[in-house]
């Protein structure tokens, strides 16, 4: 059976305390990668990467207060977002990770 | 392609592990060795000759080919130094740059940041690489420029 599952979006202002520099985003990435769905995050209006790289997620440049748009497709697209929003937004990781 | 990931500074190497920062130490930012550098003020240079694609008083991240092939390496001076907001660091290059491997980034004193009550430790970070990428760990003393590790 294959799923047909449209692409969804998130847009988060990032409330953690460094935004997304080393250590957020490693927790970011790695959240990311356990997500069966495939997830990109952008910044304004530049292109979307991979929410996988750390590299790419380091490069963003994200600083607390900024707005992100998390867009997901495939399995558990919806539930990715929700995770990694919450995530974003500083709320306590409810993953035990 | 092997790529040789220099020492940014002098110091002892040591294992991630033994960084003071859990996120660091269970290998989550990434692969690599850490520097405990010695206690004197000190230039910090490029572990590798590329892009200097982000820049901060307190970190700065170096990345070398393109597309696929594209490698970041993440060199982070001591651990909460971002909460420092630059003091004490002069940066000596700009974001953007090109820059060849031993080329000066920033300029700090480690021993300012350990009795600022932080570790200066400093990890050397091969970005979205596995830990079985990395090989020829160095441990113990390293002079600047020494290869601290190999990235395969």
């Amino acid at each position: 059976m294959v799923d047909m599952v449209d692409m969804v979006d998130r847009r988060v202002t990032v409330r953690t305390p460094d935004g997304l520099r080393a250590r957020s985003a490693a927790l970011f990435v790695q959240a990311a990668a356990r997500a069966p769905a495939r997830v990109v995050i952008a910044k304004g209006g530049d292109d979307p990467v991979s929410a996988r790289s750390i590299l790419a997620v380091l490069r963003l440049g994200v600083w607390p207060g900024d707005q992100v748009v998390l867009s997901a497709a495939g399995d558990g697209a919806g539930r990715a977002l929700d995770e990694l929003a919450a995530l974003l937004a500083g709320e306590p990781d409810r993953t035990g990770a | 392609v092997r790529l040789v990931v220099a020492a940014p500074l002098a110091g002892a190497a040591v294992g991630l592990d033994a960084v003071p920062d859990p996120v660091f130490a269970g290998a989550m930012v990434g692969p690599g060795v850490a520097v405990d550098p010695e206690r004197a003020p000190s230039t910090v240079v490029a572990p590798i000759a590329g892009t200097l694609v982000k820049l901060k008083p307190h970190a700065f991240v170096v990345t070398t080919g393109g597309g696929d092939t594209e490698r970041g390496v993440l060199v982070h001076l001591g651990i909460d130094t971002v909460t420092l907001d630059g003091e004490g660091f002069t940066l000596l290059a700009a974001e953007g740059d090109t820059v060849e491997a031993g080329a000066p980034v920033v300029a700090w004193d480690p021993a300012a940041v350990e009795a600022s009550g932080r570790s200066p430790v400093c990890p050397v970070i091969a970005l979205d690489a596995q830990p079985g990428d990395l090989d020829a760990l160095a441990e113990g003393p390293v002079a600047q420029g020494d290869p601290l590790f190999t990235w395969s």
